[in-house]
This record gives structure tokens, sequence and C-alpha cells, in this order.
């Protein structure tokens, strides 16, 4: 039953950029998959693990630039640029990690703010590596044929589905990690972090490793926003409000699921970009709203909330 | 050593301001264990009250201190009543979240509203700074100093003097104790988080002339508020004194002697280490 709408889903992902020619809706296609990957990648630590991190920027801002760097200066090809984004981004948060994972709650939180900061500001001076706040450019992607024929970098098309990939792998991911023994760990340390730690659990280390394979997958989201923006600078992709929308996607859509991010990315990012379309500026308002409405109302997100409402009115039935 | 001295100076004066956005946060902290992230959001607004009172009115800007933080005063209380109350037994967690929706939605309604465009506040007689001793000091700044020092004076002696700023205190020490001599625990709250907001609008109106204008300012400030009472101990009004000053002179000195481009990163540094290594802050006296 799940395994089926599992497969109806991909297949209706993969046919979506048939079923429209118009180039906008396309764009809002890419930006909700690339977000729905944060997302996913932001839950596996802070829906899991209840550790909620606002310095996840850090994580996107590195593999972005690594990608761009990579690509420019080393002529490595933008594809393994982004899974090599993934892999510098976990690199990067294992110090990170050691670091911040000794205090716990809202003081992690804080930390996490501190140290994306920290990472901001450095990209900001290093300009024989970032080039400052002029920011990197890429003019031409390489050529490169995809089953025999020649891929097109003007249309969008390539670049839906290169995300599209990264939001299955991201989903597999969560899913494997949900039915593991490091699942089980991370639930019982964000349900009391003490008694985990008495029974024998390394929450340090079963944090860490966590943290790090959401940074790869964030980091590989960063990785695909250079190559499809082909433009990264700071303040594109290392600001604090990019944390933060992470944040609310996994909220909003609901916590420690599989589905919950992609169903916040799916609403409040079409609905944040409609506004953008019509008003240019303030497209975060219904990021703010929706999340004061969904911890007041919804704490367990829209996916939560529709998993209760179908298990309460469903007819018994064995499963 | 006229380097030196001007940054000392330079520093202390915005310190001052950093100092207090700094107590309104550790206010709240202490009484209901809230960090409030949309702290950031109300100083933004209170510069904006200053801006639209000189745009509209021809109000001086620090004359329209006194309209400014009653209606912030009434504002959080309202905020504090209808919004949060209903969250906080939800835990640490829930608050930080809740609030951080609360400043993206805030600060969004203020770009819509009012656009991203960078506004500057122009006043006579701010031309022109003054140069006691050869030291320059910029006319807002001074009188931004003298009230700020005015107004954390007078909330210090309102707490320490008064019933209500002693059974504030009392609920910041113990709430389960102070409910039961009788302190009116929710009551404590909803004028704690007026008087936070108090704060932060006050400081914001202060520096308006001083600092460039637009709605995403406060997330610049939130992070250094953050600074501020870790360094002095969350909770400590006294600490967020200290630590504000502290950061302002942190910030001054690091700019001449360390670098310019790195003069926020040691600030961050800096709070960094302390959660690591003094989480109850320098003085040894906020709760962790």
């Amino acid at each position: 039953m799940t395994r089926a709408a599992a497969l109806a889903a991909i297949l209706l992902l993969l046919a979506l950029p048939f079923l429209t020619a118009n180039q906008f809706y396309l764009h809002l296609g890419i930006t909700v998959l690339m977000w729905t990957v944060l997302g996913v990648a932001w839950n596996l630590l802070g829906g899991f693990a209840g550790q909620v991190s606002f310095g996840h920027a850090t994580f996107f801002g590195v593999g972005a630039y690594t990608m761009m760097i990579l690509y420019l200066k080393a002529g490595v090809a933008p594809w393994y640029g982004i899974v090599l984004g993934g892999i510098v981004g976990a690199l990067v948060s294992l110090p990170i990690g050691l670091i911040c994972f000794r205090l716990r709650g809202p003081y992690f939180s804080l930390s996490t703010l501190a140290v994306a900061e920290i990472v901001r500001l450095v990209a900001l001076n290093w300009e024989q590596l970032t080039s400052g706040p002029v920011g990197l450019l890429i003019t031409t992607l390489p050529a490169v044929s995809f089953a025999g024929r020649a891929v097109n970098w003007e249309s969008k098309i390539p670049f839906y589905y290169v995300v599209a990939v990264l939001v299955v792998v991201a989903m597999l991911a969560t899913y494997g990690l949900s039915r593991s023994r490091l699942g089980a760990y991370l639930l019982a340390i964000r349900e009391d972090e003490d008694t985990a730690e008495s029974v024998g659990i390394d929450t340090v280390r079963a944090k860490v490793v966590t943290l790090a394979l959401s940074a790869f997958f964030t980091g590989m989201a960063g990785g695909f926003y250079g190559l499809y923006f082909r433009y990264v600078d700071p303040d594109a992709v290392f600001p604090i409000a990019l944390s933060v929308e992470m944040v609310f996607i996994a909220v909003v859509g609901g916590l420690a699921t599989v589905v919950g991010p992609v169903i916040g990315a799916v609403f409040l990012v079409t609905i944040g970009e409609l506004f953008r379309e019509r008003f240019l500026v303030g497209h975060l308002i219904f990021y703010g709203l929706f999340m004061m409405l969904a911890i007041r109302y919804l704490p367990e997100g829209i996916w939560g909330g529709v998993r209760r409402f179908v298990s309460a009115h469903a007819p018994a039935r064995n499963l | 050593m006229d380097t030196f001295l001007q940054s000392v100076v330079s520093g202390v004066l915005t310190g001052s301001l950093y100092a207090m956005i700094g107590v309104g946060l550790t206010v709240v902290f202490g009484v209901m264990r809230i960090i409030n992230l949309a702290h950031g959001e109300l100083v933004m607004l209170g510069m904006y009250g200053a801006f639209w009172g000189l745009a509209l009115w021809k109000l001086d800007p620090f004359a329209s201190i006194v309209i400014w933080v009653p209606l912030m005063f009434l504002g959080g209380m309202l905020v504090y009543r209808f919004l949060l109350r209903a969250i906080i037994p939800g835990g640490e967690l829930n608050t930080l979240l809740y609030t951080a929706g609360l400043s993206l939605l805030i600060a969004n309604l203020a770009l819509f509203v009012w656009t991203g465009d960078y506004r500057t506040i122009k006043l006579k007689y701010a031309l022109a700074p003054m140069r006691p001793f050869g030291i320059a000091v910029p006319i807002p700044l001074a009188l931004a100093f003298g009230l700020a020092i005015v107004i954390t004076a007078a909330l210090y002696l309102f707490l320490a003097r008064t019933d209500l700023g002693r059974a504030i205190r009392a609920t910041s020490q113990n709430p389960e104790a102070a409910a039961l001599m009788g302190v009116n625990v929710d009551r404590i709250s909803m004028v704690t988080f007026g008087l936070g907001s108090a704060l932060a609008g006050a400081a914001g109106v202060l520096l308006a002339p001083s600092l460039y204008l637009y709605p995403t300012v406060g997330e610049i400030l939130i992070a250094k508020c953050f600074v501020i009472v870790v360094l002095g101990g969350l909770g400590s009004v006294v600490g967020a004194i200290a630590g504000g000053v502290l950061l302002g002179l942190v910030e001054s000195l690091g700019a001449v002697y360390v670098s310019v481009a790195y003069k926020d990163t040691i600030g961050f540094v800096i709070f960094l280490l302390v959660l690591l290594f003094r989480p109850s802050g320098l003085f040894g006296v906020g709760k962790s």
C-alpha cells in the first residue's frame, strides 16, 4: 500500500515536467524540490534527534562554494561538484558538531547560529578563495550527453531531474534512518537525553553522525543551487534567513516523518514564490504566520495532523 | 593613544545601547524562560517609529520616545496575553520556534509595508560631531547614551525598590516560590514582557539616528543581543549591562587593533567560548 503510493509519487515527480511548458511552473517545481531536500535534511537532526539547528546555512553555503570553486578553479564537473559539496559539508559539520553538541536545547540552537554567522563573515572576507561579496559566476556549463543526447543547459528540465534525484535519495535516507538502530537512538535522545546516555547510548556520537548526514544532503542542495543559479555570493547562500526557512519547512510539514518536510516545502515554498512573483518583497510573511499557527494548533505539523485525522476517522482494519 | 581613547569612547557609547537591548531580552528570559527571537524586530519597530515620527509629524526622534515606549509596553503585554501565554507550557524549544515565527512575520510585514529600502534619519543639530578633548563624539550617539543611562537607571531602581520590581525579581529567582508567596506570576509575566518590549523599542528609537534602517536589521541586532546576554549570564540585568558595554568595546577596539572585516566575528567567537566554558556568564550570575 505505502509502497504503491511511493511508486506513484515518484512517477508523478518524473512526469511533472511533461505536464507543463510554463517556465515559471518549472522554476517553481525546481525551487520546491530544492527546499524539500533542505527540509528533509534538516529534519534528520531537528526532527528525529530534536536538535534545533539555526545554522544549516553553513553547510548549504559550503556545498555551493565547493561546487563553484572546484568547477571554476580546477575544472571539476558540476555533478561531481554537487556530491563533493555534500562531502565537504559533512566534513565541516564534524568540528561544529563536536563543539556545539556540548550544549543542549536552546543553547545548542544559539551556538549553531553563532557558528553560521562566523562562517558567513569568513566567506565574506576570505577573498582569495570566495571572491568575497563579489561572488562567483559560472558563464558556461560543460557540454555533456545523457542517454546519447546532448543535455540542453538552457532548458530547466535537466535541473529538475537533478534535484528530483536528490529528493528521492534524501527521502530514502530518512526512511532508512527511521528504521535503523541510529534512528532509535535519536528518538531516545530527543525524549530524554540523560536517560539515553544512562542506558549506554553514545549520545554525542549519534548526534555528530546524524549532523554529518544532514550536512551531507544540505551541502548537495547547496551544490545544486550553484549549478542552477550559476552564481553564489555570501549573502545568498549563508544568511540566517536560509537556516530559519529550513526549520520552518520541517516544522510546519511535520517533524520526524519521511513525508512531512515534502508537504512543508510544497505548501510554504509555493505560497512564498507566488507571493514573491506578485509583490516582490515580504514573501516570508506566511512562513512566520504558519509557523506560529503550527506551534499553537498543530505541533505535529500538517502531515502529522493529516495522519491523526485519517487514523481517527478511518474504519478499523487490520494492517 | 588618541586612537585608543577614541575607540574606547565610541565603544562605550554604542555599548550602552547594546546593553539596553540586552537588558530587555534578559529580563524576559529570567521571568519566563523565553529566548525571544523576535526581540530584534521590536528594536526595528522602535527605529521605524522614530523615523516616521520625524517624517510625518516633524517629531524629534529623541522626543518621540515618550510616545513609542508606552505603545511598545502595551503592545508587548498584548503579544504575551494573546500569543505567547498559550505556548509557554510547551517548553523552551517551542517558544524558541514560535518567536522565530513571530520574528519572521514582523520583519516581512515591515518589508511588505515599508519596502527593503535603506533609510536614514538626518538631524540638523547632528551634522558635525562634538570634540571634547579632541575626541570626536557624534551628537545623536551622545544623546542616545545619556538617555540610555537614564532609562537603564530608572529600570534598575524600579526592579530594586518597588513592590512590582521585587515581584519580578522573585518570579525570576523561583516562580513556584513566588506564586506561593502570593505573586500573580501570570500578571508579572505580562508586565515583564511589556517591559522587555518597551526597552527594545526605546533602544530602537535611540539607535535610529545613528544607524541605517531597514526591515531586516533585527536579524543582526538579535545575534549581537545573544552575545551580550550570554556574556553577562542569561537572566542577569547587571550582567547584560556589563555584557553590552563589553561588546561595544570589543567591537570598536577589535576594528582598530585586529581587523575591520572581522570585528563582528570576535564577538561571536567570545560568545561560543563563554557558552562552552562559562555557561553561567563571565560573572557567574546567570542561569544555565
